[in-house]
C-alpha cells in the first residue's frame, strides 16, 4: 500500500510540476475531444482487468497483465477498463464493478482472484472471465465453467532450460536461487530450475551443487516478501558466501535487490517473468531469463474475444506454445558455449515432444 | 542600565495577562515585583526577556525603545533571567553550563572552554560565590546551582537580572546568602527584578515594590510598608496571616512510622530510617527544603512507594499488605503534593474528579460487581460537597481544569474528607494556592484535626509549618534531624532545615541573626511604635 | 502555579519524582494523544475538506486531458477550467455513487447497493477502530490492530471451517474465537507495558510482524488450511459459522454490520458509564493521579489492550465470516492502520468511530467505481486518507489555512510561540495564562475573587 501510494504520489506532483512548466503552449484547433473515442472506432468489445495488491507497477504478473491490456487497446481498438485493488476485501467488488461497467471480458491477476472472478462467472453468464495463474477451483463449482478461461503458465518448464544453463556456466560449481515467499507460483520456478541443475549433471557427468533450494524437502531462501530489496540483497550475499555465481532470484521487486551484489560480486544472475537484459538496470549481468508471456495472453484472450471465439479452454503457457520461455543470452551470447546452445535447444524439444517431463507439485493444477 | 516599561499589555485571546503596565528600575536598584500566583508576573517577565511580543506599550533600556524578538536579542541587549526551575543540563560541569548557548569559539570552531573556565573563575570571585567550575550541576546544592545561574547570566554581561522566585527552592540560610549576593550586584551597578509573593523577603531585600493584581499595576511601595499592608495590597481586601486555632487536644498515639526507609528508583536511600508519632487530633508538619525525602515520606504513607525497610502503623495494624485502595478505604485521606499531576485529573468534570478515588463503591457504583457507575448519585454528592466547601465553579460537570487552582484543591479536600478519616496525610496543600485558599485551607485542616483526626502535612513553606503545626519535624537528607514544638524561632528551624542539629542550631542562632528575622524585628518594633 | 489541570507534569518536581526520562516521554506520549483525541469537529471536519482539495489537485494533476489542455493554458483558459470542472465532476459523482447511491443503476437494487457495501467494508473498520479509540483514551498508542485482526480473522476463520456444528452455535463459538484471538495479541502487549514498562507502540508494532509471519506459516500446514490445493489459501468457513446476509443475495451486507452497531454502543457505555472505562480514562487523562486515587494502573493497562484487541479481533472475525470466508496472507489489507485512521477521525468516541468508520468505508467502495468508471487511480483513496490523518494530527495547520482562532481561545499563535518553546522558559507563564483562560472563560469572576 505504502508503495504505490508513494508512487502515484509522487508520480501526479512531477505531473502537476510538469504541467505548469508546459503551460504556454498553443491551443489545438477545434476537434473531437480526446483519443478514447477514436480508439473506441475499431470495436465496441470491452475488456477489464483487476489487479492483485502488487498493483500494476509491480514488475511481475500485474504489470505484464496490463501491457497485454494496452496492446490489445492500441492494435485491436478495443474500450476497457482497470482496476487496482490495494486490499484483498477489495477483489470481489471490482470484479463486480467490473461486471457492472458492461465488460466483456474480466481479467483477475492471481490466483487471490479466484473466488471473486468465479463466483462472478456463475452468477453473469453473458460476461467472460479470465483468471491469470490459477486455474478455477473444481471443488467449489456446480457445474461447468463456460465463461471462465484460466490463463495458467508452466514456468517450471523455462526454468529448467535456465537450470541447465545455470549450471553449465558457473564457475565455482555451485548456483543458486531464492524466492520472495513461499507459494506455488514461486516454487515452480526453483523446482524447475533445480531439475535443470540435476539434469546437467546427469548428462555430463558433473556435480554443479544447487543452494537456495531443496525440492525433495520443497524447503529454501526466502526474503520474506515481494518488495524489501535490502532483504533480497542480503539473502542473495548469503547464497554468494556459499559459493554460488550465479543466482536466480523469484522475488519480483526484492529481487531487484540482487543486482548490486551480484554484480560486486562479479556473479551472474538470471531474472524470472520479463526480460532482465531489458526490465532491469543490470543487464551486464544477465544471463538469461525465464519468461511468462502473460501479456501474450492476455492479449490473446482479447484477440479470441474480439472473434466471438472466446472459450473456457484453459491456456497454458508451455514452450510448445510460446507461453512461457528462455530469453536471449544477450550479452552473454558469444560466452555460452554452442555445444550448451545446443544442448539447450534439444531439451527444449525433448519437453515440447513430451520425451521429457518436468514435474512439480508446484505447476499449475 | 535603566529598564523601562511603558503601558506593557499582554493578552491570549480574551484574557489580558498584563494591563497597560508601567514601571521603571533604576540602576543598581533592586525592584521587587509583587503579586499573587497567576497575577501575570510571570508573563510580564517573559515579555521583558523576549518570549513573548508585548501587544501595546513598549520597553526600554536607557530611554532607548527596543523589540526583541526572542531571549536571544534580550540577552544581547544585557538582560539576563534565572527562571524558577533551573534552566541547567545535569551532567554538565559548570563551566559547560556557563558556555552553553554561549560557546566562545577559537578559530576552527573549537570551543574555547579555557576562556570559559576563566570567565566562571573571574565572576565566582568578584561577587565570592565560591562555585567550583569544573564541579557537575548534578552534584551542586540548589543554592550553588542558583548561583551559576546568575554567573551564566553576568557571563553575557547582563545590566538587567530578572530573578524569577528566587527563593522557592532555597533554605532560610540559602535565602539569606542570595540575599546578600543581590546586594552585591546591586552597588556594582547592576539592576535587578525580583519576582515573588513572599512578604517578608521582599521587605529585606527591596528597594522598591511593585504590587500587581490581575495583570494590573495595583501600587508602587517601598519596604517601609508591613506585611499587612503589602497583602492587603497583593490580595485587594485584608487578610489573616495567620489562622486562628485552638490548642490541640491530643489523644493517643494512633498513627506511626517505626524506622521506614525508602530507596529512590536509582537506589539512592531517599527516606532515612524515619520514626514518627502522631497522636489523634494533632498535626504534625514534616517541614524541609523541598527533595529532602518529605514527599517520599508521604508516597510510601499512601503506598505508591514501597519501602525497604520500617513499618507503618495505623491504629496497631500494619499498613504494607494492603494496597493504595485498601489503605483509603481503610479510613487513609490523602492530598497529594503536586495537585495537576496527582491531585485531579485536568480533563475530568469536577463530579468525576470529586468520585476519583471511590467510583467503585457504593453508592456511586452499582450494578453487578459494582461495574456500573452511577452518574446521578455521583453528581448529587459533587454537587452537595462542592457546595460545602465553597468550589467557585460553572457545573460541576466542567473539567476540573476550568477551575482555578484553588477550586481545585478544595475539590481534592472535599472528596479525602468525605470519608470518615482515621488518618489525614497532606503534601504541600498550599503550594501554588492564592491567598484565600491557603486560609481556608488551613482551616479545614485543623478542623479535621479537631475532630480528632491524626494529621500529617508535609510544607516547604515556614509561614505554613509555623501557623499549622502543633509540632514540627524537620528532615534534612532523608532523616528527621529534630521534631520541635512550634514555638521554636525560625532562624533554629532554617539551620535544622540545612541540617543542622538541634542543640547546635540554637547555639548558632542565638550568636547569628538571619537579615530576614533582623527585618522581622525591625517591623515588630516598627509597629509596636 | 501548578494548577492547571491542562498542563501537567512540567514541573521539576514532578519530574524528579517521575521515574527516568521514559516515564517523561511516556507521559508526553500519553499528552500528545489526548490532544489527537480531542480536536475539535470542526477540523476533522475541515481536514476532510482539505483532503478532498488535495485530492482534486492530484486527480486533475493524473488526468491526461487536463494536462492536454493545461500545455496551452495561456491561449485557452477556459479549455482547462471546463476540462477540470468535467473530470472533478465526474470523479467525485462517481466516488459518492460507488458509495452512497447509484442514480444511474440499472435497478433499484443497484442503485442502492453502494451504501450496503459502505456498509460492508465499514464492519472491519469500525470493530478494529473502537479498540484503537480505547486504547487512544487510555493514553495508549495500540498500533497493532494489524495483528490482533489478523488472529482474529485466523481464529475465526479456522472455528468457521474446521468444526462443524449447528448454525447458530458455530458462528457464535467463531465469533467468540475471533475475539479471544485478537484479545491474546492485544494482552500480550498489554502485559508487557503494564509488567515490564515495554512501549506499546514497539511491541505491537512487532506483534504485528509476528501475526504476518505466523499467518504465512499457518496457511502452508494443512492441518491448518484443510484445501487440498498447495496454494496459501485455507478452505472456506462453513455454512453454519458464516455471519447471515441482512439483505439476501445481490447483497454484501452481514450481520457483522449489526454487531459493530451493538459494539459502538457497548464501547460507549464502557467508557462512559462503567467504572471499568474510568479507570481506562483516568490512567489515560493522568496515570499519575489514577495511581494516587487508588487505581491499580498495570492491571488496568493491561486490561485496556485486552478490550482493544478483542474488538479488532471481532473486526477481523466479522471481516472472514461475513465477508471473504476464506484466509489468505492478506486477509487483513491495510484495515489494521485503517482503523488508526479511523479513531483519530472519530476523535477517539464511540459514535464518532463509528461515523468516522463509514466514510472511510464510503472511501473504499467509492473508489472501486471511481477507479473503474473515471480511470482514476485508486491510490488516491489512500492520498485523502493520509492527508486526513496529516490534518488531524496537526490541527494548527487546518487553523492556519482556514484562519481559525486557536482552540484555547488564544490568537493563533505567532513566532513567539515557536520562541517560547526554543527557550523553554515559559511554563510557568503559560500555565499561568491557560489557567486565567480556562477559569475566565467558564466563570465570570476571576480566579482570585472566586477563591474566596
Amino acid at each position: 500500500m505504502k508503495r504505490s501510494f508513494k508512487t502515484s504520489g509522487a508520480f501526479a506532483m512531477t505531473a502537476a510540476a510538469a504541467l505548469v512548466l508546459s503551460s504556454c503552449g498553443e491551443a489545438p484547433e477545434e476537434e473531437s475531444e480526446g483519443g478514447d473515442a477514436a480508439a473506441s472506432e475499431g470495436t465496441d468489445y470491452k475488456a477489464c482487468v483487476v489487479s492483485d495488491e502488487g498493483g500494476w507497477d509491480d514488475r511481475s504478473f500485474n504489470q505484464s497483465a496490463y501491457e497485454g491490456l494496452q496492446m490489445a487497446i492500441d492494435e485491436l481498438g478495443i474500450d476497457h477498463a482497470e482496476a487496482q485493488s490495494t486490499a484483498e476485501s477489495e477483489y470481489a467488488p471490482n470484479v463486480d464493478t467490473m461486471v457492472q461497467q458492461g465488460c466483456d471480458v474480466v481479467f483477475g491477476v492471481g490466483f487471490l482472484l479466484e473466488e471473486g472472478l468465479r463466483l462472478a462467472a456463475e452468477s453473469n453468464e453473458d460476461t467472460n472471465f479470465a483468471l491469470i495463474d490459477s486455474y478455477f477451483n473444481e471443488e467449489e463449482l456446480e457445474g461447468e465453467l463456460t465463461n471462465g478461461k484460466p490463463l495458467v503458465f508452466n514456468t517450471g518448464e523455462a526454468a529448467y532450460l535456465a537450470g541447465y544453463v545455470a549450471a553449465a556456466m558457473t564457475e565455482t560449481g555451485t548456483v543458486g536461487t531464492w524466492g520472495g515467499v513461499q507459494i506455488p507460483s514461486v516454487t515452480v520456478f526453483m523446482d524447475g530450475y533445480a531439475d535443470g541443475v540435476e539434469r546437467y549433471n546427469e548428462d555430463n557427468d558433473a556435480d554443479v551443487e544447487l543452494v537456495g533450494w531443496d525440492k525433495e524437502e520443497q524447503s529454501g531462501t526466502f526474503s520474506g516478501d515481494f518488495s524489501d530489496q535490502t532483504q533480497g540483497g542480503e539473502v542473495t550475499e548469503q547464497l554468494l558466501s556459499q559459493d554460488a555465481d550465479i543466482i536466480m532470484p523469484v522475488a519480483g521487486n526484492a529481487g531487484v535487490g540482487a543486482g548490486p551484489v551480484l554484480e560486486d560480486a562479479d556473479a551472474k544472475m538470471i531474472w524470472v517473468d520479463s526480460d532482465g537484459y531489458e526490465s532491469t538496470d543490470f543487464p551486464d549481468i544477465m544471463l538469461t531469463s525465464v519468461m511468462k508471456e502473460i501479456g501474450q495472453s492476455v492479449y490473446a484472450t482479447i484477440e479470441e474475444g474480439v472473434a466471438g471465439e472466446f472459450t473456457s479452454e484453459p491456456y497454458v503457457g508451455t514452450l510448445e506454445n510460446d507461453g512461457v520461455g528462455l530469453a536471449p543470452f544477450h550479452d552473454f551470447e558469444d560466452e555460452v558455449p554452442s555445444e550448451v546452445q545446443d544442448a539447450i535447444e534439444q531439451l527444449r524439444q525433448e519437453i515440447i515432444d513430451g520425451e521429457t517431463v518436468v514435474e512439480s507439485e508446484n505447476a499449475p493444477s | 542600565m535603566k529598564l523601562e516599561l511603558r503601558g506593557v499589555t499582554k493578552r491570549f485571546g480574551s484574557f489580558t495577562a498584563n494591563d497597560r503596565i508601567s514601571l521603571t528600575v533604576e540602576p543598581g536598584e533592586i525592584h521587587a515585583l509583587l503579586g499573587e500566583n497567576g497575577a501575570g508576573k510571570s508573563t510580564l517577565m517573559n515579555t521583558i526577556y523576549g518570549l513573548y511580543a508585548p501587544d501595546e506599550g513598549e520597553i526600554r533600556l536607557d530611554d532607548e525603545p527596543v523589540s526583541f524578538n526572542g531571549p536571544g536579542d534580550a540577552v544581547a541587549a544585557g538582560i539576563g533571567m534565572v527562571h524558577q526551575h533551573f534552566m541547567l543540563i545535569p551532567v554538565f560541569t559548570v563551566t559547560e553550563s556557563v558556555a552553553l548557548g554561549y560557546e566562545p569559539t577559537r578559530a576552527a570552531g573549537i570551543m574555547d572552554m579555557k576562556q570559559a573556565r576563566e570567565k566562571v573563575l573571574e565572576i565566582s570571585g568578584r561577587f565570592g560565590f565560591d562555585v567550583d567550575p569544573d564541579a557537575r550541576i548534578e552534584d551542586l546544592p540548589v543554592g550553588a546551582q542558583q548561583r551559576v545561574e546568575i554567573i551564566k547570566a553576568l557571563s553575557r554581561d547582563a545590566k538587567v537580572l530578572i530573578l524569577d522566585e528566587p527563593t522557592a527552592v532555597l533554605t532560610p540560610q540559602e535565602t539569606d546568602e542570595l540575599i546578600t549576593i543581590m546586594g552585591q550586584l546591586r552597588d556594582s551597578g547592576t539592576s535587578i527584578v525580583f519576582i515573588t509573593h513572599k512578604l517578608r523577603e521582599v521587605r529585606a531585600v527591596a528597594d522598591r515594590i511593585t504590587v500587581i493584581r490581575r495583570g494590573a499595576v495595583v501600587g508602587e511601595t517601598t519596604p517601609k510598608s508591613t506585611e499587612t499592608e503589602l497583602a492587603g495590597l497583593m490580595v485587594g481586601r485584608e487578610v489573616n496571616l495567620t489562622t486562628a486555632k485552638e490548642p490541640a487536644v491530643p489523644g493517643d498515639v494512633s498513627f506511626s512510622v517505626q524506622g521506614l526507609t525508602v530507596l529512590s528508583p536509582m537506589d539512592k536511600v531517599v527516606v532515612d530510617n524515619v520514626d514518627l508519632e502522631v497522636r489523634r487530633g494533632e498535626i504534625l508538619v514534616i517541614a524541609g527544603v523541598d527533595g529532602n525525602g518529605q514527599s517520599e515520606l508521604a508516597q510510601a504513607i499512601l503506598g505508591i512507594r514501597e519501602p525497604v525497610a520500617g513499618r507503618i502503623l495505623l491504629d496497631d495494624q500494619d499498613l504494607a499488605p494492603l494496597s493504595v485502595k485498601q489503605r483509603l478505604a481503610a479510613g487513609l485521606g490523602f492530598v497529594p503534593e503536586d495537585r495537576s499531576t496527582d491531585g485531579v485529573i485536568g480533563a475530568f468534570t469536577v463530579t468525576e474528579n470529586y468520585v476519583l478515588d471511590m467510583y467503585d463503591t457504593a453508592p456511586y457504583a452499582g450494578g453487578p460487581g459494582n461495574v456500573a457507575l452511577r452518574l446521578p448519585v455521583m453528581r448529587k454528592a459533587a454537587q452537595t460537597q462542592a457546595e460545602r466547601f465553597d468550589v467557585r465553579m460553572g457545573s460541576v460537570d466542567a473539567p476540573i481544569s476550568t477551575l482555578s487552582g484553588g477550586n481545585q484543591q478544595k475539590v481534592v479536600l472535599a472528596r479525602e474528607m468525605s470519608r470518615d478519616l482515621r488518618l489525614f496525610v497532606a503534601s504541600q496543600p498550599t503550594r501554588g494556592l492564592d491567598v484565600g485558599s491557603i486560609e481556608f485551607v488551613h482551616r479545614t485542616v485543623i478542623e479535621e484535626r479537631d475532630k480528632g483526626t491524626p494529621c500529617v502535612i508535609v510544607s516547604t513553606e515556614l509561614d505554613e509549618a509555623l501557623n499549622l503545626a502543633d509540632r514540627i519535624a524537620v528532615m534534612y537528607r532523608g532523616r528527621i534531624v529534630g521534631i520541635v514544638p512550634v514555638t521554636t524561632s525560625r532562624d533554629v528551624l532554617g539551620l535544622m532545615m540545612a541540617g543542622v542539629p538541634l542543640e547546635e542550631a540554637k547555639q548558632q542562632a542565638a550568636t547569628h541573626h538571619t537579615m530576614l528575622s533582623e527585618a522581622d524585628e525591625m517591623a515588630e518594633a516598627e509597629e509596636n511604635k | 502555579m501548578t494548577d492547571s489541570g491542562s498542563q501537567p507534569g512540567t514541573s521539576p518536581a514532578q519530574t524528579s519524582k517521575q521515574e527516568g526520562p521514559w516515564a517523561e516521554a511516556e507521559g508526553r506520549l500519553s499528552r500528545a494523544l489526548r490532544d489527537l483525541g480531542q480536536t475539535s469537529w470542526l477540523v476533522t471536519v475541515l481536514s476532510v475538506v482539505v483532503a478532498l482539495v488535495v485530492g482534486a489537485v492530484l486527480i486533475l494533476g493524473a488526468n491526461e486531458q487536463v494536462q492536454g489542455s493545461l500545455s496551452y493554458f495561456f491561449a485557452q483558459p477556459t479549455d482547462f477550467l471546463e476540462t477540470s470542472f468535467q473530470v472533478l465532476r465526474e470523479a467525485y459523482s462517481s466516488l459518492f455513487r460507488g458509495a452512497v447511491f447509484d442514480w444511474q443503476a440499472s435497478s433499484v437494487e443497484r442503485a442502492i447497493r453502494p451504501l450496503t457495501e459502505t456498509m460492508v467494508y465499514s464492519v472491519p473498520l469500525i470493530l478494529a477502530g473502537l479498540g484503537i479509540a480505547i486504547g487512544f483514551r487510555s493514553g495508549m498508542l495500540n498500533i497493532g490492530g494489524q495483528g490482533q485482526i489478523i488472529l482474529g480473522a485466523t481464529s475465526a476463520g479456522f472455528l468457521g471451517y474446521a468444526l462443524s456444528l449447528p448454525v447458530g452455535l458455530h458462528v457464535l463459538l467463531a465469533l467468540a474465537g475471533g475475539i479471544i484471538g485478537g484479545a491474546i495479541w492485544g494482552g500480550i502487549a498489554g502485559v508487557l507495558k503494564a509488567r515490564t514498562g515495554a512501549n506499546e507502540v514497539i511491541v505491537t508494532i512487532m506483534l504485528n510482524n509476528i501475526a504476518i509471519y505466523l499467518l504465512a506459516w499457518l496457511l502452508k500446514q494443512e492441518w491448518f488450511k484443510q484445501t487440498g490445493s498447495n496454494q496459501p489459501l485455507s478452505s472456506s468457513v462453513d455454512d453454519s459459522a458464516q455471519l447471515f446476509s441482512l439483505l439476501g443475495p445481490g447483497f454484501r451486507l452481514h450481520a457483522g454490520f449489526l454487531i459493530a452497531i451493538l459494539a459502538t454502543v457497548f464501547v460507549w457505555w464502557l467508557l462512559e458509564r462503567s467504572t471499568i472505562g474510568f479507570e481506562f480514562r483516568a490512567i489515560g487523562e493522568n496515570p499519575e493521579a489514577a495511581r494516587t486515587a487508588g487505581i491499580n494502573v498495570t492491571k488496568a493497562t493491561a486490561l485496556v489492550l485486552i478490550v482493544a484487541g478483542g474488538l479488532a479481533g471481532l473486526g477481523g472475525a466479522a471481516h472472514v465470516l461475513g465477508t471473504e470466508y476464506r484466509i489468505a496472507g492478506g486477509i487483513a489489507g491495510s484495515l489494521g492502520f485503517d482503523a488508526i485512521t479511523v479513531a483519530l477521525l472519530g476523535r477517539s468516541k464511540p459514535l464518532g468511530t463509528f461515523l468516522a468508520g463509514l466514510l472511510l468505508g464510503g472511501l473504499r467502495a467509492g473508489g472501486v467505481l471511481m477507479q473503474a468508471q473515471t480511470g482514476t487511480p485508486i491510490d488516491i483513496v489512500l492520498v485523502l486518507q493520509a492527508v486526513i490523518v496529516l490534518m488531524i494530527a496537526a490541527p494548527p495547520l487546518v487553523r492556519t489555512i482556514f484562519f481559525l482562532p486557536r482552540a484555547d481561545g488564544r490568537p493563533r499563535l505567532r513566532k513567539n510561540r515557536r520562541r517560547a518553546q526554543a527557550g523553554g522558559a515559559d511554563e510557568s507563564a503559560s500555565r499561568e495564562s491557560t489557567l486565567a483562560t480556562a477559569s475566565s472563560g467558564s466563570a465570570p469572576t476571576t480566579t482570585q475573587e472566586a477563591d474566596k
